[in-house]
């Protein structure tokens, strides 16, 4: 996340450099991810947030190489993982890739498992595919992996199916099968959003648990602030398919910049709000991607703009200081006091 | 954890699927069918190629004398004989191998070819899609009946060349079937996790789409079954099912095609039989969609 610095001083896990990631539609090309720039440290958790259509999963598939036929990435796009640039590589290349060095974690469980296949099965492919293992060791480290991410009864639960498990313990089997091969890179895409409210910080710490643990690096893509707040070390935030802010999570609480991230951040209710207080939202809808507005995308929806919003389009990195905060806006929220 | 008590069945409670009588009505005639096919050569009657001239057109239960294991007996002729004096119920059994033969190897050659050309339009779409639909839909429109005709008359009439042909003729209907589950189910999110975790693309069509368009298509052959038994009743009907002696449900309603008015059993029993045959495969087939319905439903 930190810019400034070299991959010699620092081990980055992930450097993605001038992403675009583009998707031929009837009306022309819409620029689903545009521009982005990040470098992702070993060990480390960055939260992507944004509103939905601001390009969080389409960037976390274009990382993984799983993009539709109809998407576009422009060809001076970098993704190094690991000092080996993925957009140079060939789809077999990738499959090595996939699951023993970068594994996902997707939004609906309902839908990521295969409904007619044994969970345990489902945990032991990658490591038959991947490591070679045989069917019964795969099936006892399932089993494992099952009581790791905290499954009772493993034994039992690895010949089910996922019809028989309630959404909770399916986004755990996604997890147990995105774990399965000790990736180095974990994508957690909306990894809650489907669930349950009392369910979802249970997941939320086991992922969090398991990233320690394992020492892996993290890519926690939410749409709520208030998931990143206690888990992350960096948050990006998106709006229509950009970065427009970016800094440490203590750093963007405590200095928040950009009006946009401000704006979600009052969308969040507060327990000390009075009842029937009418919540707060974002005005307006995200802007169209095939043409979008000249000057700040966020213009037209922020009460602060100007006629140099809507002209010039705020560079992104204005004001970083040492801390690496990064944002793109012209009337930054001042330092002073931050918002809370 | 909140989310672990929630969920039914730990510990060895499995649904058991209860077959009501709707499955096995069906299903004992088909296997009563099978048996019959199985065993035509044992059973104590005459040959169905023997003929009777003093016995012609007899009514159900007619008693004459007859050959059985080259032994001149007194016999009762359950069903009747037909215009040449040939035992109908002897015909009937050995005619049951042909309608089985046709109706269940032909619906797995266009289930395998079908399935597999599906699959793969289904999954890797593009230019494989293109020419899969443009092959099928020239297959569909090109006329059933006259291709018949021309490979009886390459191949030779025989029950191969009619098991095979019909076979071919059912592949475009599997493709679409196939096809169609596949692209839904390729769009489904576990097959983009599965991408995810680097499986190739064989596996994903082996492992993933595979066991779930397996079913859709599994019902569909049953329906294929029934259709298909008719259509070689057709063809036996229009003298290209298999040549004599052999003999087929078909063939019978076609040799009492010309005593309808003096002796209506020729034609109406196989023409029973065969109704009973399809009926049955029929009500096999929904009865089994009927089962996989609450399932999906689930998912």
């Amino acid at each position: 996340m930190t810019d400034g610095r070299t991959a010699a001083e620092e081990p980055y896990v992930l450097q993605v450099e001038n992403l675009e990631t583009r998707f031929s539609t009837e009306h022309g090309w819409l620029r689903a991810v545009d521009n982005v720039s990040f470098n992702l440290p070993k060990g480390k958790t960055i939260g992507v947030v944004g509103e939905s259509g601001s390009g969080k999963s389409v960037l976390s598939r274009t990382i993984m190489g799983l993009l539709p036929s109809n998407a576009r990435v422009n060809d001076d796009a970098k993704v190094i993982f690991e000092g080996k640039d993925l957009r140079q590589m060939s789809e077999a290349e990738l499959r090595h890739i996939r699951g023993p060095e970068i594994a996902m974690v997707f939004q609906d469980p309902m839908s990521s498992l295969n409904p007619v296949m044994k969970i345990g099965k489902q945990i032991a492919e990658s490591q038959i595919v991947h490591l070679g293992l045989s069917k019964k060791d795969a099936r006892n480290n399932a089993i494992e992996l099952l009581r790791e991410v905290g499954i009772p009864l493993p034994e039992k639960r690895v010949d089910e199916y996922p019809h028989q498990l309630s959404g909770g313990m399916r986004q755990r089997v996604a997890i147990a099968i995105a774990l399965a091969c000790q990736p180095k890179l974990l994508i957690a895409d909306e990894p809650t959003t489907a669930l349950d409210v009392t369910v979802q910080a249970e997941i939320l710490d086991l992922l969090q648990r398991e990233q320690q643990d394992r020492h892996m690096t993290m890519i926690l893509i939410t749409h709520d602030l208030g998931v990143v707040a206690g888990r992350t070390d960096y948050v990006g935030v998106m709006y229509a398919g950009q970065i427009v802010e970016q800094a440490d999570t203590k750093d963007l609480f405590q200095n928040m910049r950009m009006r946009y991230t401000e704006a979600l951040l009052n969308s969040i209710p507060r327990l000390e709000d009075e009842p029937h207080k009418r919540l707060e939202t974002v005005g307006g809808r995200p802007p169209d991607l095939v043409s979008p507005p000249p000057g700040c995308r966020f213009a037209p929806r922020c009460q602060y703009a100007d006629e140099k919003c809507t002209e010039d389009e705020p560079p992104f990195g204005v004001g970083a200081g040492l801390t690496g905060h990064s944002f793109a806006c012209w009337h930054p929220i001042q330092p002073a006091g931050g918002t809370r | 954890m909140a989310d672990t008590t929630s969920s039914g069945d730990i510990g060895g409670r499995k649904r058991r699927i209860k077959l009501g009588f709707g499955f096995w009505l069906p299903m004992s005639w088909v296997i009563f069918l099978f048996f019959c096919a199985a065993t035509a050569d044992f059973w104590p009657l005459p040959l169905p190629s023997e003929m009777h001239f003093l016995d012609q057109e007899m009514t159900p239960g007619h008693q004459s004398m007859a050959f059985i294991n080259e032994e001149e007996v007194e016999f009762t002729f359950v069903l009747g004989t037909d215009n040449m004096g040939r035992d109908i119920l002897a015909r009937l059994i050995h005619g049951s191998r042909v309608s089985l033969m046709v109706g269940l190897v032909s619906p797995i050659i266009g289930l395998v070819i079908g399935g597999l050309l599906g699959m793969l339009a289904g999954y890797f779409r593009g230019r494989i899609e293109g020419i899969v639909v443009a092959v099928m839909d020239a297959v569909l429109a090109f006329p059933a009946l006259v291709l018949l005709i021309a490979l009886t008359f390459y191949l030779g009439p025989s029950l191969t060349t009619v098991t095979f042909s019909l076979g071919i003729l059912t592949v475009p209907f599997f493709t679409r079937v196939a096809r169609a589950s596949t692209l839904t189910f390729a769009k489904r999110e576990f097959v983009l996790a599965a991408r995810a975790i680097g499986t190739s693309d064989f596996r994903i069509i082996v492992r993933e789409i595979l066991p779930n368009v397996f079913f859709p298509l599994l019902v569909y052959a049953l329906l294929v079954t029934a259709a298909l038994i008719i259509a070689e009743g057709v063809l036996g009907f229009l003298g290209l099912s298999v040549p004599p002696p052999t003999t087929s449900w078909g063939a019978m309603i076609n040799d009492g095609r010309d005593y309808l008015e003096e002796a209506p059993h020729i034609s109406l029993i196989p023409a029973a039989a065969m109704f009973l045959t399809v009926l049955s495969f029929n009500l096999l087939g929904d009865y089994i969609r009927s089962l996989g319905d609450p399932r999906e439903s689930k998912l």
